[in-house]
């Protein structure tokens, strides 16, 4: 469980570089805060500008409306 | 950029002390099952600013335990979980937490992190206990729409305002507690929410900092919604952010405007700059709107209604007590200046002297007002204490499982700040008293008729010069007979002294006396009454106790409204003048040689109502030479102390009635038995005033000697 963006940056930087595709398990994700979404967009930009993809595994609801209330969505490339 | 913080951290723990305070008088307020929705927000708020307070000043304890907290709460806010009785219970051990975290971190003593962490687990066991709950999605059924919108909704009728807010964090937004995701959350609340996230600021990932903000938003929000409302909001993010917000005609097919339109236009938005006054003229294409905004902005000062909202200022400012002291006394010396010059006037003559009397006397009306004015400063709604009162009676009721309503009134009643300190632990002791002998245990109550809850009442109120603050129950009253037997037993009364009934309620202030059949937690061990009384003496009051047996007692405390003047007698002993306070004198008479008799062991008293009297020569007492030494040619000033000790101050002559400002002897000196303080008289000689419950007992003592 990743409880603050801290954490959530450190276990992101080791995926980042990743060169196959990294898939994100969001199935057991709670709780969600814009400092996380902002996390995830930025490594999501950064890995599809080097070609790199991010898929996404199960869904949260709490995740798909925190990234449409913030506008996000497209840019997670998160299932609309 | 390094700001020393530690600064700030004074202002934080006075308010969040404060904010707890609202908060646990609103959770007491909470209806369980049908809350009210203002009031969970009062709760929210103070769980929010403690922790965004809380994170900026690196208290990672508490922020994280009101993290917890405030999720909780948001549930609540959102409807998305039901206040329970549990729950209530849980935010209200939660209040308390805070409380003890942040006093520890006050004093920079370690936090109690079991207690904290336990709590916290119980926190989180309830916000996860709701998530497993089926089917809770009160957010996902918001309508919210991802930009770019399907098309506002058509121009109808009365079509809705249309809201275009520019959105800019600052980069420390996060750090200070704030979510975006939770305000953009509370607005898709209001109406349609559109947003547009601006992500031209975000950084490479390897360069980002997890705790910064980056992002920026345009939000274009149709629905009735006012704009108080929208400023509402982001009210906590005020000081970290950018924020635009203006009304478009609500004009179908508008495109959002792009954001670096918006900056070019607006360089340098302040956190609550002025809005652009309301009703832009709702012809105007938006494409113009940004342009506009330059002009409309320059000249939005001069529209005497351009800046709303964001005015929360209460119009009031925290200035430290010691300034205020410091004020006071400038003001007591003043009052002595005055009272010199008047003095001085009424002796002059001629017809200048006329006029000086007539500006001595302006000054002296000035002088009291002024005087009153400081000491209003210093006025504390009692409030400030009654507000502790209902979440103490809930917990004592609930464990010692009576029945309890408490009733306050005359809670705006004003009186000094040192005496509202002062006066909360007798208050504290009596109410548990009242709680825990007073009332009977439901059962019984309605075995004797009466409603199965006890009514505690607090009352407070102006008398004269001084407040009379009330503790009333309709529990079963005093029992005399236990009290007096309880006495006899312990020898504190003799078998056949016969007491009428004020003198048996008196005993149950002497130390170590108490006729509760079982020692509880609460009370009953027989420490309490003495001091309560003590401290009340202490602050210059009295403390009186009616009962009626089946009916409940009443306790009275009366207290002077300031502990900076007090009204005084002036006495004269020889060229010395003493004050003796108001509040202590029964009676002042001329004795006859006949009324004084000597007792062997006891000295010299006198008959006074059917009881026989010390007298105590206060030349003696002082080693001054007086006029007189013989009793009839002076006065006898028959004064009160504790627990209706009297005593017959013998002096030369009585001078008048003044209201004197008290100098502390132990500031300036030391303490001097039997004296409680000094003051300045007119004519610029110093008088002391006198202690009488220190008098009465430095005699007793010498008189045991």
């Amino acid at each position: 469980m990743v409880s603050d963006a801290a954490s959530l940056k450190e276990r992101l930087a080791a995926l980042i570089d990743e060169p196959l595709a990294v898939t994100l398990d969001i199935t057991a994700l709670q709780r969600i805060d814009t400092a996380g979404l902002q996390l995830m967009t930025a490594f999501v930009r950064d890995r599809a500008g080097q070609g790199r993809t991010v898929e996404w595994q199960g869904s949260a609801p709490v995740l798909a409306t925190a990234a449409r209330l913030l506008g996000l969505t497209s840019l997670l490339q998160l299932p609309a | 950029m390094t700001i020393d913080l530690t600064q700030f951290h004074d202002a934080f723990f006075e308010e969040s002390f404060e904010a707890l305070d609202s908060m646990e008088t609103a959770l007491l307020k909470l209806d369980i099952g049908a809350p009210d929705k203002e009031l969970i927000n009062t709760i929210f708020r103070v769980a929010h600013s403690i922790k965004g307070g809380s994170a900026t000043f690196g208290f990672s304890d508490i922020a994280s335990f009101t993290h917890s907290l405030e999720t909780l709460l948001d549930e609540l806010r959102s409807g998305g979980m039901q206040v329970t009785l549990a729950m209530s219970d849980l935010l209200l051990k939660s209040v308390d937490v805070m409380r003890a975290m942040l006093r520890a971190v006050q004093h920079k003593q370690p936090i109690n992190a079991q207690r904290v962490s336990d709590l916290q687990f119980d926190l989180e066991l309830m916000i996860a206990q709701k998530n497993s709950a089926p089917a809770a999605a009160p957010a996902q059924a918001t309508p919210v729409a991802e930009a770019p919108a399907p098309a506002p909704p058509a121009a109808a009728a009365p079509a809705p305002a249309r809201w275009e807010i520019a959105f800019r964090p600052y980069a420390e937004l996060f750090a200070r507690g704030n979510d975006p995701l939770r305000m953009l959350r509370e607005l898709a609340e209001l109406g349609q929410l559109e947003s547009t996230v601006d992500i031209g600021g975000l950084p490479a990932f390897a360069a980002l900092d997890p705790q910064s903000c980056y992002l920026a938003w345009n939000l274009v929000l149709t629905g009735d919604v006012a704009e108080s409302t929208i400023r509402q909001v982001f009210e906590w993010a005020e000081g970290d952010c950018d924020l635009q917000i203006r009304l478009t005609s609500p004009a179908p097919a508008m495109q959002t405007v792009a954001s670096g339109q918006i900056e070019g236009a607006q360089p340098v938005a302040v956190p609550s700059a002025p809005v652009e006054p309301a009703p832009v003229p709702a012809a105007a294409p938006l494409a113009l709107a940004a342009a506009a905004a330059v002009a409309t902005k320059a000249d939005a000062p001069a529209k005497p209604d351009a800046p709303v909202a964001t005015v929360a200022d209460s119009g009031s400012i925290r200035v430290s007590v010691e300034k205020i002291d410091e004020l006071m006394n400038t003001v007591g010396e003043l009052v002595i200046t005055q009272a010199m010059l008047s003095q001085l006037g009424s002796k002059l003559e001629g017809p200048t002297a006329e006029k000086l009397r007539g500006g001595l006397a302006q000054l002296e009306r000035n002088m009291r007002e002024l005087q009153e004015s400081v000491m209003r400063v210093r006025m504390l709604p009692i409030n400030v204490v009654f507000s502790r009162f209902p979440r103490m009676v809930r917990d004592l009721a609930q464990r010692l499982g009576k029945q309890i309503e408490l009733k306050l009134t005359g809670e705006q009643t004003e009186l000094d700040k040192t005496v509202l300190e002062k006066i909360g632990d007798p208050l504290v002791h009596l109410v548990r008293n009242s709680i825990d002998h007073g009332i009977e245990a439901p059962a019984t109550r309605t075995a004797a008729g009466k409603p199965a809850a006890g009514t505690v009442h607090l009352d407070a109120c102006h008398r004269g010069g001084n407040i009379a603050v009330e503790v009333s129950d309709d529990g079963g009253g005093l029992d005399k007979d236990r009290i007096l037997a309880k006495a006899r037993d312990r020898g504190l009364v003799g078998p056949n002294d016969v007491l009428t009934d004020e003198q048996v309620y008196d005993l149950i202030f002497l130390p170590g006396f108490s006729t509760a059949e079982k020692t509880t937690d609460v009370s009953g061990r027989g420490v309490g009454m003495d001091v309560v009384r003590r401290n009340i003496k202490e602050l210059g009051g009295k403390i009186e106790l009616r009962s009626e047996h089946g009916k409940g007692s009443k306790t009275i405390i009366t207290l002077p409204l300031t502990l900076a003047i007090v009204d005084g007698q002036s006495v004269s002993v020889g060229s010395e003048t003493y004050i003796v306070p108001l509040i202590s004198i029964v009676e002042s008479m001329q004795l006859k040689a006949a009324d004084v008799s000597r007792l062997s062991g006891r000295g010299e008293v006198f008959s006074f109502r059917g009881y026989y009297l010390p007298i105590v020569r206060l030349y003696e007492l002082f080693g001054v030479e007086p006029r007189t030494k013989v009793l009839d040619e002076g006065l006898v000033v028959v004064a009160e102390g504790e627990g209706h000790q009297r005593v017959g101050l013998f002096v030369d002559d009585l001078l008048g009635q003044q209201q004197v400002v008290i100098k502390s002897l132990e500031a300036n000196y030391g303490h001097v038995e039997g004296v409680s303080g000094a003051t300045i008289l007119g004519d610029g000689s110093v008088a002391l005033i006198l202690d009488v419950p220190g008098l009465i007992r430095a005699i007793s003592m010498r008189a045991a000697a």
